[in-house]
């Protein structure tokens, strides 16, 4: 499993900046609810004053594909497995799931975060891998 | 009302812009309503993939003083949408004629229709480069994180899904316009190659290069004019505003739960009244969960719904007659309206049915994220 280059702007200098620090980081509202890192606006109240707070890294299944490739090597094509991951605070993300079998998927199975560079001068990628 | 529809070739046809076949459809619309570029004084534009369309296309067409100029963009809702826009500019008097249009020309020679639609643009930054270094990529896995939810949810399987593209290349093999009409079995289908567990290629819509243009125009002004006038009974649109943000229903419930029944309300006809449907189907799932939320079926249900011998030329529910954007061309919402004009006005030749006073039809935009619905009528339905 492989992970592709990504470089930072401005708005998520902050998200990567955790990532490099194997942090996951979440917005928070004042009241405390939970969004996904790129929200700008609370999903739960629409406040517009989201701080950051780092995730436990647990997640549960939501679904699941794999993604096949069209290059048909001796090993046939290449085959990526992309889940929908929720995490224990509630926010939803989007990535691989490293090392499972497909076959053995089943939503709510457990999940824990896990992160992954293309190479060293590219930012570290969240995925997920079976907990 | 629709006075006026007008398509270009469609397809693999190469070496032309997008507001080229912008400009090629309302001129096309235009002589099909029986009217001349200078009536026109209000103009919708919508662009796909490739963009390439803007409200430069009023230059492009020529026409001066125009009352009404805008670009909309809901993805696959816009056609849809375009019309509704253009249906209450007319009942307010801010224009009397007005087009509507998308184009589109992503196919390249020597290029696979994948291709088109599965890279993004640039260098890698931002939330958008994360979303791809992750390797989602395209539209594709989305769906399929759609389609699985589903499937996990209420057991839906990837033999029903092929039951919905065995019937769409049913009905394509009788409409001349349709890109792909040579049937196909279930066997074909659970044979086809997986592009995104649990979408097959045959679960995946086809891409097109053309464009689709519709002229509407008020009741009056519809009077005398040479095509039988397809009213504009009913609209309604949903957008659940969660994309790639957690959402209970992905998957399950879309948009269409809350417009189709709103649109219906305002047509004053029930879903039982509904003689010809004409949905989205950017994939064979997105028909099945739209089935559901118009209650064609129960929620959960469509799949055995869609594998009980309902759908295709010889089945009872008339159903993407001209083989939608699985089978027919991808236009994105143009697919379904242009059809179902064609229906509404009994012009669909081998493929029409027999009773087509009331015609539903969706769009579909994002993954999920944007509906909105049509009920046209035939004048017999309108009155």
């Amino acid at each position: 499993m492989t992970v592709g280059p990504v470089a930072r702007d401005a708005a998520t200098a902050r998200f990567f900046d955790g990532t490099a620090a194997g942090q996951f980081l979440l917005r928070r509202c004042p009241a405390g609810h939970f969004s996904e890192p790129p929200a700008v606006a609370c999903t739960t109240c629409a406040s517009a004053e989201l701080g950051w707070a780092p995730a436990a890294g647990g997640a549960t299944l939501v679904s699941w594909t794999v993604v096949w490739g069209r290059s048909s090597s001796d090993a046939g094509p290449e085959r990526t497995v992309l889940v929908i991951g929720e995490l224990d605070e509630g926010p939803w993300w989007w990535s691989q799931l490293a090392g499972a079998d497909p076959a053995s998927l089943a939503v709510g199975q457990r999940l824990r975060i896990e992160f992954r560079r293309g190479t060293d001068d590219h930012e570290a990628v969240p995925v997920f891998a079976l907990a | 009302m629709i006075v006026g529809l007008g398509m270009t070739a469609l397809g693999k046809v190469y070496d032309r812009t997008p507001a080229d076949f912008a400009a090629d459809a309302v001129r096309r619309a235009v002589a099909d309503a029986g009217l001349q570029l200078a009536d026109v004084d209000g103009l919708l534009t919508s662009s796909g993939v490739t963009g390439g369309i803007s409200v430069d296309l009023q230059r492009d067409l020529g026409v001066a003083d125009l009352r009404l100029l805008s670009h909309l963009q809901s993805y696959g809702a816009t056609a849809a949408t375009m019309v509704q826009v253009a249906a209450l500019a007319v009942a307010s008097g801010a224009a009397s004629v007005v087009a509507c249009v998308f184009a589109d020309s992503p196919l390249r020679p020597g290029t696979s229709a994948g291709a088109a639609y599965g890279t993004r643009a640039g260098s890698p930054v931002g939330w958008w480069g994360l979303l791809g270094a992750s390797g989602v990529v395209g539209t594709n896995p989305l769906y399929a994180l759609a389609a699985r939810r589903h499937m996990a949810r209420f057991g839906t399987t990837t033999e029903q899904f092929g039951h919905i593209a065995v019937a769409q290349r049913g009905w394509a093999a009788l409409n001349p316009d349709a890109q792909q009409r040579q049937p196909i079995t279930l066997a074909d289908h659970q044979s086809s190659r997986w592009i995104a567990e649990p979408l097959r290629l045959l679960d995946c819509c086809l891409v097109s290069n053309g464009g689709i243009a519709v002229i509407v125009t008020t009741a009056e002004r519809a009077g005398g004019l040479p095509q039988p006038p397809v009213h504009v009974l009913g609209w309604a649109q949903s957008h659940p505003g969660h994309y790639l943000r957690r959402h209970p229903d992905f998957g399950l419930v879309t948009g269409a739960a809350m417009a189709g029944p709103a649109a219906l309300g305002m047509a004053g006809v029930a879903l039982t009244d509904v003689d010809v449907v004409q949905l989205y189907d950017c994939y064979t799932f997105t028909v099945l969960v739209t089935l559901e939320d118009y209650g064609f079926c129960g929620k959960g249900e469509g799949g055995p719904f869609v594998a009980s011998g309902v759908l295709g030329p010889d089945g009872k529910l008339r159903l993407n007659t001209g083989g939608g954007q699985l089978s027919g061309y991808y236009l994105w919402g143009m697919t379904p309206v242009a059809e179902a004009i064609i229906q509404a006005r009994g012009q669909g030749g081998e493929r029409q049915a027999d009773r087509h006073d009331i015609v539903l039809v969706s769009g579909n935009g994002g993954v999920l994220d944007h509906h909105a619905t049509l009920v046209l009528g035939s004048a017999a339905g309108a009155s």
